[in-house]
């Protein structure tokens, strides 16, 4: 059986929101599908070696977490960028999401430098945006709605148009609660503030990253999972949603 | 002479109250408010009529069920006192409970009082009332609570109790307790497990109080009792757990709770590890307080358990439980009593997002409801309801449960039915909040209407003379 491994980024610090759910959620398809998934937790102490890796999930923390961990994060971004180009699955969640951009700025005018890949950047504003969110999403070229939870003061806005939102907001606020946006993707890579957690009621998006890193290993995956309990969530949200 | 602003405040909390009581809410904050803005000074005369003792019982876990326990205590010693309802814990509800206790000129005196205490209102609270003694259950934190939060209301809560003459009494098991150490101005007491048969040796769980709170660094455990709870030792600055002044030993969980309370036999209806600690808590305070054993004993070993906190029903000729579940910790020790259970049971998990609820649900993810796979679980079928259910049964498949037996069924009502007409001998009910009401009145009614097993179902068909 092939074997596959999924870096969990520092999960004493970063791990808002059940964001362990998302983990779970990879790993018990990937058996289903007949794969087997190994989840390796990175902390602070570890030397970082990212080729090692099928898939990097990351999620939120606090500006103090955040701050120590971008420190150690930074010393590998030339690597880390380089597997996202050529097609490293990877999923970052709130602040991991905030931390790929240039800078945040936190709400006493504190700028923290980011991991500066992509052309974005994060103001922390008053007002948290909170509440269940509903988007609308490409994938694999399929329109599929996608439904989470937000909770975030930072407002993040794109500064060249060159990278692509995840999705366009039908309820909720988004990137910033200002221009329809929500999340950013590129390649095989998803930066987002939907936890919830995300993927296990949103299957697609799961597979999205399972299928990406089977072929990345030249392996077909034909069996198909009977998804009808996350069906019944993501409905029963969505019309919860579309009904408030 | 008659202070008339005070009568005229006292009057209009009791006549608020009697109205939410008629209109039938529980209303147990909007008297206290309106009363504390007539007369500012009402909660800290009030205090004054307590003649003995003024306890505060806080913490994040099982406040209330302690809380309760200590009032039953006070109520079997032949003691007067004042407690306040179930979830009114911050400065309005704690002034409603006081004036309702009171005459009309405020003068009434009680022996104690026992005020259960949202923990970030403690701070608030002593600044109007001298308590004697301030009880800690454990802290824990929840998914909202990521942020600093619960250390900085430890923090205040320490900041608060030095340079007076307030006593603490701590949970000896729970090492962010260790921060009030550090105040040497305070008199502290102690309460502990000992070595349970129902310890682990492993951190599966989301232990988050892993870190000494003093140096920073990770705690190494020789055994945990539950969550962060258990023996520990800091491997940098040596502090271990301080040495329990009242200790419990041979804790038995397999038909309610008994144990030894140092030379005190106890036991209770009560089900489950956590609620060993809420009555060893009560004990204690109890035993500080100058309450005599036999009293103690009795009102542990009488009192049964209230709406959400393992209340029993029978239904059907089966054992019927009811619990509350907030957040993860109570999850995984709801989910662990029910492990306990040697019955073969279905489950019933309703899971709701109002705001009392919290609206985010996320923190189900964050519990090991991995545990309802083990084998001794014996768990038919799940069913889940409430707004999120279709949630719930997703975190229940996620956690490798076989996915044939989840039913989805948003109604409490159908929900509830289903779980208790399917086959098994027992049913757990696990609500959130504003699910737990309504299920509660579902059970009650289903317990008048068909307490045995229904005369059809026992009769065969056709065999009538
Ligand atoms: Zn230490």
């Amino acid at each position: 059986m092939e074997k596959f491994i999924i870096a969990h980024m520092y999960p004493d610090l970063m791990n808002l929101y059940g964001d362990r759910g998302n983990l779970l959620c990879l790993q018990k398809r990937m058996e289903w599908y007949g794969l087997n998934c190994e989840i390796k937790n990175i902390s602070l102490h570890e030397d970082l070696e990212f080729s090692q890796f099928d898939m990097i999930f990351m999620g939120g923390g606090s500006d103090r977490e955040q701050n120590l961990v971008c420190g150690h994060l930074l010393k590998r971004t030339d690597q880390l960028m380089k597997l996202i180009e050529s097609g490293l699955p990877a999923l970052f969640i709130c602040g991991a999401y905030q931390m790929l951009g240039s800078y945040y700025k936190a709400q006493d005018g504190n700028v923290i430098d980011g991991l500066g890949i992509f052309p974005f950047h994060t103001e922390c504003r008053q007002g948290r945006l909170i509440g269940n969110i509903l988007i609308e999403t490409e994938i694999n070229g399929r329109k599929t709605s996608v439904v989470g939870f937000e909770n975030h003061g930072g407002r993040t806005y794109f500064t060249d148009p060159i990278i692509k939102s995840l999705g366009k907001v039908i309820k909720g606020y988004g990137n910033n609660g200002e221009d329809k946006t929500e999340g950013l993707i590129y390649k095989n890579l998803i930066g987002t503030y939907l936890h919830g957690p995300l993927l296990p009621k949103n299957p697609v998006l799961a597979d999205f990253f399972i299928h990406n890193m089977t072929d990345r290993k030249g392996i077909k995956l034909n069996r198909v999972l009977d998804d009808t309990i996350e069906k019944i969530a993501h409905e029963q949200v969505k019309n919860k949603i579309l009904a408030e | 002479m008659l202070n008339l602003r005070k009568i005229a405040a006292i009057l209009a909390g009791k006549l608020i109250a009697a109205l939410s009581r008629m209109a039938g809410n529980q209303g147990t904050n909007l008297p206290g408010k309106i009363a504390l803005e007539i007369y500012p000074q009402l909660l800290h005369e009030l205090g004054q009529n307590i003649e003995k003792d003024i306890f505060l019982v806080t913490g994040t876990n099982g406040k209330t069920t302690t809380a309760n326990m200590i009032a039953e205590i006070f109520k079997a010693s032949g003691n007067t006192y004042v407690h306040n309802q179930a979830g009114a814990n911050m400065l309005p509800g704690i002034t409603t409970a006081l004036l309702e206790h009171t005459d009309i000129t405020g003068q009434k005196k009680l022996d104690y009082a026992v005020l259960e205490t949202d923990e970030a209102n403690v701070p608030l609270v002593i600044a109007e009332i001298k308590p004697r003694m301030i009880l800690i259950t454990n802290f824990f934190r929840d998914q909202l609570d990521r942020y600093g939060e619960l250390d900085s209301t430890i923090n205040l809560i320490k900041k608060s109790v030095s340079n007076t003459e307030i006593e603490l009494l701590l949970n000896a098991d729970d090492p962010l307790q260790l921060t009030f150490q550090a105040s040497s101005s305070t008199k502290y007491w102690h309460y502990g497990l000992d070595v349970t048969n129902y310890d682990s040796f492993n951190g599966s769980e989301s232990r988050e109080g892993r870190y000494c709170i003093l140096c920073g660094q990770e705690l190494e455990y020789t055994r945990y009792h539950y969550s962060q709870l258990g023996k520990y030792h800091c491997p940098q600055c040596d502090i271990i757990n301080p040495a329990p002044d009242f200790l419990a030993t041979d804790l038995h969980l397999e038909n309610g709770i008994d144990m030894q309370i140092d030379s005190m036999s106890i036991t209770s209806p009560f089900q489950g590890l956590h609620n060993a600690y809420n009555i060893l808590a009560a004990v204690s305070l109890a035993k500080l307080a100058g309450i005599e054993e036999e009293f103690i004993q009795s009102a542990i070993a009488n009192y049964q358990p209230t709406a959400g906190r393992m209340e029993k029903f029978k239904i059907l000729g089966k054992k019927v439980v009811l619990v509350l579940v907030k957040n993860p910790t109570g999850l995984n020790q709801s989910l662990a009593t029910l492990v306990q259970d040697p019955a073969v049971k279905n489950l019933f998990i309703a899971l709701n997002d109002n705001a009392a609820d919290g609206r985010d649900i996320s923190w189900i993810w964050d519990a090991d409801v991995e545990v309802i796979s083990s084998d001794q679980a014996h768990i038919n079928q799940i069913i889940c309801s409430g707004k999120r259910s279709g949630d719930m049964a997703v975190r229940i498949k996620y956690s490798g449960f076989e996915p044939a037996p989840i039913v989805v069924k948003p109604s409490l009502e159908e929900g509830i039915e289903s779980a208790i007409r399917r086959e098994s001998e027992a049913c757990y009910i696990l609500c959130t909040y504003t699910a737990l009401f309504a299920s509660r009145k579902i059970l009650l009614r289903m317990q008048k209407k068909y307490p045995e097993l229904e005369p059809e179902r026992k009769k065969a068909p056709g065999k009538m003379l």
